[in-house]
């Protein structure tokens, strides 16, 4: 399965890919992406099986790249977890309501990340 | 500014370094910065909007900057290079994004972080708001987070 890292921070990024890699996924099933329009490109050439997407990233941000991948029939269902600093619960509920399918606050350490998306992963 | 608005940027913090970070943080109290320009050499910056505004100003000193990015990391840096201004805008962004939580009078858009380098910067802090100054220091050196946020009437 194909995991897909849309983050603008190249060391959130780094760190996310670590922490997939000591869970056993292969390097090269993980892609990444600096905001939501890479990403978009990058999902339409490939077959994303997880998504671990940022919220505040430039040209188009996590929440938009949220609304707009559900739009496509392949990815209706595909987990989404929404990995971001956003803590209040407005956005929250703005997330859940574009179409993530899990929500969580950075930071994060690495355990409870794959606690949180261990479920996925194994699907 | 009242204090009640200094605590969820604290608490988000020590969050931060101490909890997540396992850094041996102390925080000083916190004071009215008079200069506003009186910062370390290395500033991550995000500005607030929404039903208030202002900015927050996360400021390291350079060896302080890339010994912290380096463990948010897990990987040695040795230079101010790239990926540690980089971790640095990312921990301003996590320190903003996480006291949002605890600022619950009004809704706050955070902007993308942005990264000042050097000794005679100038930050355009929002006109006429106080600049609360929150002292820490660390195992590897000393920083601070700046809050100026305006006051809802």
């Amino acid at each position: 399965m194909k995991i897909l890292v849309v983050d603008d921070s190249a060391v959130m990024r780094r760190i996310h890919r670590n922490i997939l890699k000591e869970r056993g996924i292969d390097d090269g099933d993980i892609l990444d992406a600096a905001d939501g329009q890479a990403a978009l490109e990058i999902a339409s050439r490939n077959a994303i099986g997880l998504f671990l997407v940022d919220w505040n990233m430039p040209r188009l941000n996590g929440l938009d790249f949220v609304q707009r991948i559900r739009a496509i029939a392949s990815y209706a269902k595909t987990p989404i977890i929404m990995i971001t600093s956003e803590a209040a619960r407005y956005n929250v509920v703005e997330a859940i309501q574009a179409g993530v399918t899990n929500y969580v606050v950075k930071p994060i350490k690495g355990e409870a990340l794959l606690d949180k998306i261990g479920r996925y992963l194994n699907a | 500014m009242q204090v009640k608005y200094i605590n969820p940027f604290l608490r988000a913090s020590v969050n931060l370094f101490k909890d997540y970070l396992d850094l041996q943080v102390e925080s000083g109290k916190p004071f009215l910065l008079k200069d506003p320009q009186a910062l370390y050499e290395v500033s991550g910056i995000i500005g607030l909007a929404g039903e208030t505004r202002g900015a927050v100003v996360l400021s390291f000193g350079r060896e302080t900057a890339i010994r912290i990015v380096s463990r948010l990391a897990k990987q040695e840096y040795l230079a101010l290079g790239n990926e540690v201004l980089d971790g640095v805008g990312e921990l301003i962004n996590i320190i903003a994004g996480n006291a949002k939580q605890d600022l619950l009078e009004f809704r706050i858009e955070i902007s993308l972080p942005g990264v000042i380098t050097g000794k005679n910067y100038k930050i355009h802090w929002p006109e006429g708001v106080p600049v609360v100054c929150i002292p820490f220091s660390c195992e590897f050196g000393d920083f601070s987070v700046n809050v100026s946020l305006k006051d809802i009437a």
